[in-house]
């Protein structure tokens, strides 16, 4: 039993780093129909940054059971390198899907050698900061309650991104612009802001991600150029610019991985792929696609 | 030639066409006209094979084309021009017409071929482009042709297809008052020569209508309004009144 | 916006270099030129820059197929790298386990395999455009590089297979003379001339032309009686070959295979080098092969964030220059002869 436990939790914890990082794809490609392949950067900046930032914290003298809070911080701060990304897409909205494919390649690349100038190739952690919060016994499982944590943190944001969607006139102009460009222009409403900060909130979602799972592992090198390829499967699966996809995709591709891992190591990123293109086929816009929430 | 028996075109709830049926025969020139909204297009593109429909069914020359597509058509002798301008951008003049050629000719495939040495897809190419007074702009590429020109393109790729039956949607729209009529007297004197049996137009310059159609099909919200020769639909009240905005034509 | 299956709008928005571009004799005798410069050139360069030209003609050969794709059907794949892969691993698998010594039927039978795999691939992936067409293929190539990697027993994994030196034209070997730099290098040379021959011909063919009209504007192209799937499907075959041909070159000049031949960035880096070479133009790819190589090669040496560098450049073409440097060329050339 414990064994089941214990392999639900993980699949639940994979699939809560991996909805975030996949909710930030997700919203920009909605509204701004641009299929970001940098948010494994983002998910890559937001480890390292995430790392340094609470190793300091502690070393300053914040109280340990804090550093959650300063995960999420550090991923919140480095929002502000949303709007710097944005302005250099905004050039190529409305050109060929080819072109923002490469672009947004294109800083995949930059952020790539600017995380290694930053930061090395040394791996970082937190070390075993995350067990100051214990672990907690699930019918013979021994869970560490900093991933429930976790799983909380991206439920609630989960929750908080459907209220924002469908509740707020903000998130109604959201899903409006994801529908018509043109119509909610002509309404309007300043695009150009609107971009800016959805955009940055993608960065925010994934970079969250990325600090949020740093407790449990270290920082590899090639992070970032490794999760696009779980985050492009799980949106896919989903359905290309849905919430609900997202959420869906995410635990699928947990589900495998971890499922895979537990079982027959090899055929993880297989099976996973196998999935994608079962999808694609089948229904290519995805389990969810054509929504917009 | 071509029958529509009892098409209906639903997406989701919205009815689009319900229940049309409509012969068309050898060497008759029908206008499908209505308002917006009224079924045309879509039931154009039930014709051309774009889409399946709900219920009821196509045949063309016996066969029956419900929603056999455009490729399979056009193989079988039918055309269409569109109506949002379709043009192949960054091709010449000449290498759409070239195009057209090929596939009629089943050429499209030849991988080792060169282009230029085809000579027979060559005199194709530029004896359509003359019919349309396109002769002087082989060179151009496509997309940098002035708006009336590609449509012109547009209708004469179709026609280089040597189809029996062609169906235009919108031949004329966007295209200013003047060049209507030189579009039209170029659509009838070439299709002439190319040997097209009937040609289906979705119009709405009333005009141009009454003035080359032999036979007038209007459509509202879905159904067949009325169906005959422009005489007898000058007479038709509910028809001139809703759909062509005139006083009907007593009868003496 | 397109849906996955069709596009609604009409052709790439970038403006191809309307008029007469450089007269046709003259191209003819640039491309003599380039062919005569490129065999003298291990006459003059140091053995460094030599084994430097073998990725060059390998992904000179990989990018005219990937070309015939994005340039002149309108097809981004993210791909391409899956054929690269395979034709590298074919080429080992037969030299490895199948014993095969020699460069032809190596060449052939890797060629094969591409096509082996590129059938299935194929067939579904040419369904889809834009950008759900990327991410198939791009899901693709990621499936065969997770194959290479995990399953080690016939793969060894990351550690790759070695290659040994096939023998060239039935009687060349390594016995006595510097293989890599001396006939090697040529035969290359000779397979570039050879394929890009092939590849003209293919493109100034009707299929070449039809190609064309599948990419303006494939709904148009299908009310002509155009059958636009089997076009896309045989663009995809015929630039898989050219993919596993370059596959082989690499193998045997690198001498080693391994999984990161298919890695997903490899296929960005080839998608870079068509579009720094200019896609819009023929000899594009090929301009963009060497730019990347020779690119690569000197900011490498000089500070080891090359890939900021090419981040920057990429970001540069895409937002200034989409024509890539074939399209700065030929603009630069107009404004000359005025």
């Amino acid at each position: 039993m414990g064994d089941v436990v214990s392999i639900l939790m993980s699949g639940l914890f994979s699939a809560a780093i991996l909805f975030l990082v996949a909710a930030g794809l997700q919203l920009v490609f909605g509204v701004m129909k641009i299929f970001n392949l940098a948010v494994g950067s983002f998910y890559a900046l937001g480890a390292f940054f995430g790392a340094t930032l609470v190793n300091w914290a502690v070393g300053e003298g914040l109280p340990q059971p804090l550093f959650f809070f300063g995960l999420l911080i550090a991923g919140i701060l480095l929002g502000v390198i949303g709007p710097v990304i944005e302005r250099l897409l905004r050039p190529i909205y409305d050109r060929d899907e080819a072109f923002q494919l490469l672009l947004t390649f294109a800083i995949v690349l930059m952020l790539e050698d600017i995380t290694m100038m930053i930061w090395g190739s040394q791996p970082r952690s937190t070390g075993s900061l995350y067990l100051v919060y214990g672990t907690v016994n699930l019918l013979g499982a021994t869970v560490p309650v900093y991933n429930l944590f976790v799983i909380a943190a991206a439920g609630t944001i989960a929750v908080g991104i459907g209220l924002l969607l469908s509740r707020t006139a903000f998130g109604r102009v959201l899903r409006a612009a994801a529908d018509k460009r043109e119509m909610v222009q002509s309404l309007g409403v300043n695009t150009r802001r609107l971009y800016v900060i959805v955009f940055s909130l993608g960065v925010v979602l994934s970079t969250i991600g990325g600090a949020l799972v740093i407790p449990v592992t270290a920082t590899m090198s090639e992070m970032g150029v490794e999760l696009i390829v779980e985050a492009f499967a799980v949106v896919v699966i989903g359905g290309l610019g849905s919430m609900r996809g997202a959420l869906v995709g995410a635990l699928v591709v947990g589900y495998v991985t971890t499922l895979s891992i537990n079982y027959y190591p090899p055929i993880e990123m297989l099976v996973i792929y196998l999935v994608v293109i079962v999808v694609l086929v089948i229904k290519p816009r995805g389990l969810f696609g054509g929504e917009t929430a | 030639m071509l029958h529509a028996v009892d098409v209906h075109k639903n997406y989701g709830d919205y009815v689009a066409v319900a229940g049309v049926t409509l012969f068309i025969d050898e060497g008759e020139f029908v206008s499908i006209v209505g308002p917006n909204g009224a079924g045309k297009t879509t039931l154009i593109n039930v014709l051309t094979g774009l889409l399946q429909p709900t219920a009821g069914h196509v045949h063309y020359k016996g066969h029956d084309i419900s929603g056999a597509g455009p490729v399979k058509l056009a193989q079988l002798g039918m055309a269409r021009s569109f109506q949002l301008v379709a043009v192949f951008a960054e091709l010449t003049v000449m290498e759409v017409l070239q195009a057209a050629s090929l596939t009629r000719l089943g050429r499209g495939m030849r991988l080792f071929h060169s282009l230029g040495s085809d000579r027979e897809v060559r005199e194709n190419a530029e004896h359509i482009a003359s019919l349309f007074g396109l002769q002087d702009q082989l060179g151009v590429k496509s997309g940098q042709l002035p708006q009336g020109n590609k449509k012109l393109l547009d209708v004469a790729s179709a026609f280089a297809l040597y189809p029996e039956i062609i169906l235009l949607d919108e031949p004329t729209s966007g295209v200013s008052t003047s060049d209507k009529h030189r579009i039209m007297e170029t659509l009838v004197v070439a299709s002439k020569e190319i040997g097209i049996k009937s040609i289906i137009q979705v119009e709405h310059d009333m005009d141009i209508v009454f003035g080359y159609s032999d036979r007038i099909v209007a459509l509202y919200e879905g159904r067949v309004l009325a169906d005959g020769s422009p005489q007898e639909i000058e007479c038709n009240e509910e028809v001139m009144r809703n759909i062509i905005g005139r006083e009907p034509v007593r009868n003496a | 916006m397109s849906t996955p299956t069709e596009r609604t709008t009409g052709s790439t928005e970038v403006k191809h270099p309307d008029g007469k571009g450089i007269g046709l004799w003259l191209k003819l005798a640039l491309v003599l030129l380039g062919i005569v410069l490129l065999a003298l050139l291990p006459q003059v360069l140091s053995r460094y820059y030599i084994i430097l030209m073998m990725p060059f003609f390998a992904y000179s050969i990989a990018l005219l197929g990937l070309n015939l794709l994005f340039g002149y059907t309108g097809l981004i794949s993210f791909g391409h790298a899956l054929f690269i892969g395979v034709g590298a691993y074919s080429a080992a698998f037969l030299m490895r386990d199948g014993g095969l010594e020699y460069m032809e039927p190596l060449i052939l039978l890797s060629l094969l395999g591409a096509v082996i795999v590129a059938v299935p691939v194929g067939l579904l992936a040419v369904r889809y455009i834009g950008i759900y067409f990327g991410l198939l293929t791009l899901a693709f190539g990621m499936l065969f590089y997770s194959f290479l990697l995990k399953f080690y027993s016939i793969t060894s994994g990351d550690q790759g297979i070695r290659v040994e030196k096939p023998i060239l034209l039935g009687f060349i070997d390594t016995t006595g003379i510097d293989y890599l730099t001396g006939p090697f290098y040529y035969y290359c040379l000779g397979l570039l001339v050879v394929m890009a021959l092939v590849m003209w011909r293919i493109v100034k063919s009707p299929f070449g032309l039809t190609l064309r009209c599948v990419r303006d504007n494939s709904v148009k192209a299908e009310s002509l009686g155009i059958g636009v799937y089997r076009y896309r499907f045989y663009a995809f075959l015929i630039s898989a070959i050219y993919g596993g041909v370059a596959g082989v070159i690499l193998a045997v000049s690198v001498g080693q295979v391994d999984p990161t031949m298919s890695y997903w960035t490899s296929s960005g880096n080839l998608v870079f080098m068509t579009l720094l070479g200019g896609f819009t133009s023929f000899f594009g790819p090929i301009v963009g092969a060497g730019a990347f190589i020779l690119l690569q090669d000197q900011v490498m040496s000089l500070w080891e964030y090359w890939r900021l560098v090419f981040g920057a450049i990429l970001a540069l073409i895409v937002i200034f220059a989409p024509s890539g440097l074939m399209g700065l060329l030929t603009m630069g050339w107009k404004k000359v002869v005025r």
